[in-house]
């Protein structure tokens, strides 16, 4: 005797992959959680390309026999003079960092954000041989506080004999006589 | 099986069937995202670019010293090294240490420890 009972299990089966097919579509297709542990990997990315960057720049690229000074040296150098000084620094670090750490191919550029800052150990302050200073050496969008910057460093040594002319030292700052080495710090952030 | 039906049987094996490759999926997702946080938490807290970092101004400073046409004097090689070390300790939480064991050709101790990552070497310059 034929019996129709197995057609009953084949459409409910059917019917209960369907559901099923639907409902891994929609909790997939809907949304993709961002979790606290993903973001390790857009930070990796950045700190890779925030220290390539700060390598580029601290690599000289035209080295004579007299003197080997690199783009970073010259603007970290170059800051801490006069307001112009400072100013033309500021310019300086601003175009060729965002111009490496934006580049991308294509014509879509990259929307990275940045403040620098240099610190360097406090020479002025006799009673603490081991205290630091720093400050700011350019920037191109403030802190509010909701960003997730990271941070890359690049060590820069500065003054003679890396410069040929002879460097006047400058006004108040801690970190003179030189030669002297510096920490350029940059928090790296996009948005 | 006089009489009896068996219809349950296959609504309990199915039942189990189907949880068990739920499981199966879920433990799939779970590893995904898993797999990216860990290897990127491993590649940040090896200090790769800080050790790269601080070894080249330390080398850098060592040439200065030893350079043959106008070379830093020893106070200001020594000044440098202060700056990296009090440097690093404040500002990069690393104890570093490197000294000049020979001069020609230059031999360069270097040490590097953050606390969790310790790294030592001995540059001889080329």
């Amino acid at each position: 005797m034929v019996n129709d009972r197995g057609q009953l299990f084949t459409i409910e089966g059917v019917a209960a992959s369907m559901i099923m097919l639907f409902t891994t579509y929609l909790v997939l297709g809907a949304t993709t959680v961002y979790t606290p542990g993903d973001s390790h990997i857009s930070d990796m990315q950045l700190e890779q390309i925030g220290s390539d960057a700060l390598k580029m720049m601290n690599t000289p690229s035209n080295c004579t026999s007299t003197s080997c000074v690199s783009q970073l040296q010259a603007i970290v150098n170059e800051s801490d003079f006069t307001p112009a000084g400072q100013n033309q620094a500021l310019i300086d670090f601003n175009t060729t960092f965002l111009n490496y750490v934006n580049n991308r191919t294509g014509s879509m550029s990259d929307n990275l954000h940045y403040t620098a800052n240099i610190t360097f150990r406090d020479y002025t302050d006799a009673a603490n041989p081991n205290s630091t200073g720093s400050y700011i050496l350019a920037f191109n969008r403030n802190l509010t506080g909701v960003e997730h910057p990271v941070r890359v460093t690049e060590w820069v040594l500065i003054g003679p004999p890396n410069f040929p002319q002879g460097i006047v030292l400058p006004r108040n700052s801690g970190y003179q006589p030189q030669p002297r080495a510096v920490l350029v710090e940059v928090l790296l952030w996009r948005d | 099986m006089a009489g009896l039906s068996d219809d349950a049987q296959w609504i309990v094996m199915m039942g189990f069937v189907v949880s068990l490759s739920f499981f199966f999926l879920a433990l799939l997702l779970n590893q995904s995202t898993v797999v990216g946080q860990t290897t990127a938490e491993s590649v940040l807290d090896f200090p790769k670019n800080d050790i790269h970092d601080v070894r080249s101004v330390m080398i850098q400073s060592a040439e200065l010293l030893n350079a043959t046409t106008n070379p830093i004097s020893v106070s200001q090689y020594q000044r440098i090294q202060n700056d990296i070390q009090t440097l690093s300790l404040s500002e990069k939480k690393a104890v570093v240490q490197y000294q000049i064991i020979n001069t020609n050709p230059v031999w360069l101790s270097i040490h590097y420890n953050n606390g969790v990552t310790s790294y030592n070497e001995t540059w001889v310059s080329p």
